[in-house]
């Protein structure tokens, strides 16, 4: 099935594929929702590769994005949100010492990043 | 030292040094003094001209401070004007409002409002009243258009006065400010991220914790730990407007996805770039620990701007311990699906830093609400939030 597949060259990445989320939100309420344990293994498991992945998805023009790559993209996507909780948060689940994050709304939440569209300007 | 730990006092005597009252940001009638006076005279930030590229596009914006929603809309002749949201039949809102911001467009460059079907076109005018022959001869359709509210524009942003007959047009208001940030690519930086909450403070409780830099070192330790604060630069007040200068040092090479972010994109506030998209006035002495001019556009917007970026607050009070945040961050549109991957770590780690910051928020209003301290003290690094309490007592009691 398209949408849930890797390349051959990242198939050691299947076991995280349910970080493979379209929209900002769902990769939010995922990373809030991870144990310390799942954000580690998942933020080790794509650092070697996040390069790599980028330099993939490079070949095709933003927005272009062929379906095959999206999960491997939305992957990297995930990264993004999860790299600060292992590299400044010590690990935590949740923003330190932070507002309540379940109240900051983000216009653009319900976007697929993927698509490569402009961020909404309100929900 | 050639700066003395007291220099902005010395620079801007007038303002004193005691402390400051905590009465504006607890008392009721003093916020209704400052929608009377303050809201409904100044001229108010309401968005970015391209957000309606087309004719017949709108937003329709809910002003509670003002009381009243705008409806702002580009006509066929190109111009975007403002109207209250209220048709002239029995009040009802023309434009049927979704959230705090309404998006639309109409092709025909018209609207109709929904309980009856007036409709009206986007110079205001009113067009078509169905069953028109059955209202009498006191209703004339000429006179009963949209109710204008004034708009003008400064380097893309839109600014509206509800008051009938504003005391200073827009370029008078803003003063030196405009002249201070003339130049910087607003335009070419549109790629904006818009976040929005409701906070149950004081607009001035949520203005004072961005208007300063003494908090990064304490409240940015989480998202921005190889950050340290090495105070404000050129301090300017002008008008009832103020900037500064941010200035931050870098103590220790970024995180490895940070890293490797930064280099793609540059879009983060705490990455090094190179050659500069400023005007001449920000920076003037061209500091290295630069890292970003904050200004306070009164009443209620903040606007930042760095290489790359820009990003705004705005504080949009609902009720006297209630109020509407919006940020929005900017950059360059990107090019590759690497840089995008890049803004959206920059994005993220921006977000978390004001997650931080809106922390505190709520408990300085109910420790406020408590009485048990009547006054604040500020340290002089904090001018900017001396200046705020300076211009609105100013205002209100006019």
């Amino acid at each position: 099935m398209t949408g849930t597949r890797l390349p051959d060259d990242f198939a050691d990445l299947a076991p995280f594929l349910h970080w493979a989320l379209p929209t900002p939100d769902q990769r939010y309420n995922h990373r809030r929702a991870a144990s310390r344990e799942e954000l580690r293994a998942f933020y080790d498991a794509m650092l070697p590769r996040i390069e790599a992945i980028l330099t993939l998805v490079d070949d095709y023009p933003l927005g272009a994005l062929p379906e095959e790559l999206r999960p491997l993209y939305r992957l990297a996507l995930s990264l993004a949100e999860v790299a600060p909780h292992i590299e400044l948060y010590g690990g935590a689940p949740g923003v330190p010492y932070a507002f309540e994050e379940t109240r900051f709304l983000a216009a653009h939440g319900d976007q697929d990043t993927a698509l490569g569209q402009p961020p909404a300007a309100a929900a | 030292m050639s700066e003395t730990v007291h220099r902005w006092m010395e620079q801007y005597p007038e303002l004193g040094s005691g402390p400051i009252s905590t009465e504006p940001y607890i008392s009721p009638e003093w916020y209704e003094r400052e929608k009377e006076k303050i809201f409904r005279k100044v001229w108010l930030c309401v968005g970015r001209e391209n957000e309606l590229p087309k004719a017949g596009d709108y937003k329709v914006k809910r002003v509670a401070a003002a009381d009243t929603s705008v409806i702002l809309i580009r006509g066929k002749d190109g111009r975007i004007r403002a109207f209250h949201n209220a048709c002239a039949h029995r009040g009802n809102t023309v434009i049927s409002e979704t959230g705090e911001e309404t998006f639309g467009g109409s092709k025909a460059a018209i609207m109709t409002c929904r309980f009856h079907g007036w409709v009206y076109d986007a110079e205001g005018a009113l067009k078509q009243v169905p069953s028109e022959q059955r209202f009498y001869d006191c209703f004339q359709k000429e006179k009963n258009g949209l109710t204008p509210i004034h708009l003008d524009t400064w380097e893309g942003f839109i600014f509206i006065n509800v008051a009938e007959k504003p005391e200073t047009g827009l370029l008078d208001y803003l003063g030196d400010y405009a002249t201070h940030f003339a130049g910087f690519p607003f335009n070419e930086l549109d790629y904006g991220f818009t976040y929005y909450t409701y906070l149950d403070c004081n607009w001035k409780v949520a203005h004072d914790a961005f208007a300063e830099a003494y908090h990064v070192d304490t409240i940015h330790a989480g998202s921005f730990p190889n950050v340290f604060s090495t105070g404000l630069q050129n301090v300017k007040l002008m008008g009832p407007h103020r900037s500064c200068a941010v200035c931050l040092t870098l103590s220790a090479k970024p995180t490895p996805v940070a890293g490797i972010a930064n280099r793609l994109a540059g879009a983060s506030l705490v990455s090094v770039r190179g050659e500069s998209m400023l005007p001449p006035t920000i920076n003037p002495d061209k500091r290295d620990d630069f890292a970003f001019e904050l200004s306070v556009l009164f009443p209620n917007t903040l606007l930042h701007i760095s290489e790359g970026i820009w990003f705004t607050h705005q504080f949009w009070p609902t009720a006297h311990n209630k109020t509407l945040w919006e940020g929005r961050y900017y950059v360059k549109a990107p090019q590759s699906h690497s840089q995008r991957w890049a803004i959206e770590h920059a994005m993220t780690l921006q977000r978390n830093a004001w997650l931080e910051d809106t922390a505190t928020m709520e408990d300085t209003q109910r420790a406020m609400q408590s009485r048990a301290k009547l006054e604040q003290h500020l340290q002089d690094d904090e001018i900017l939030i001396r200046h705020g309490a300076v211009v609105v007592d100013r205002f209100v009691n006019a």
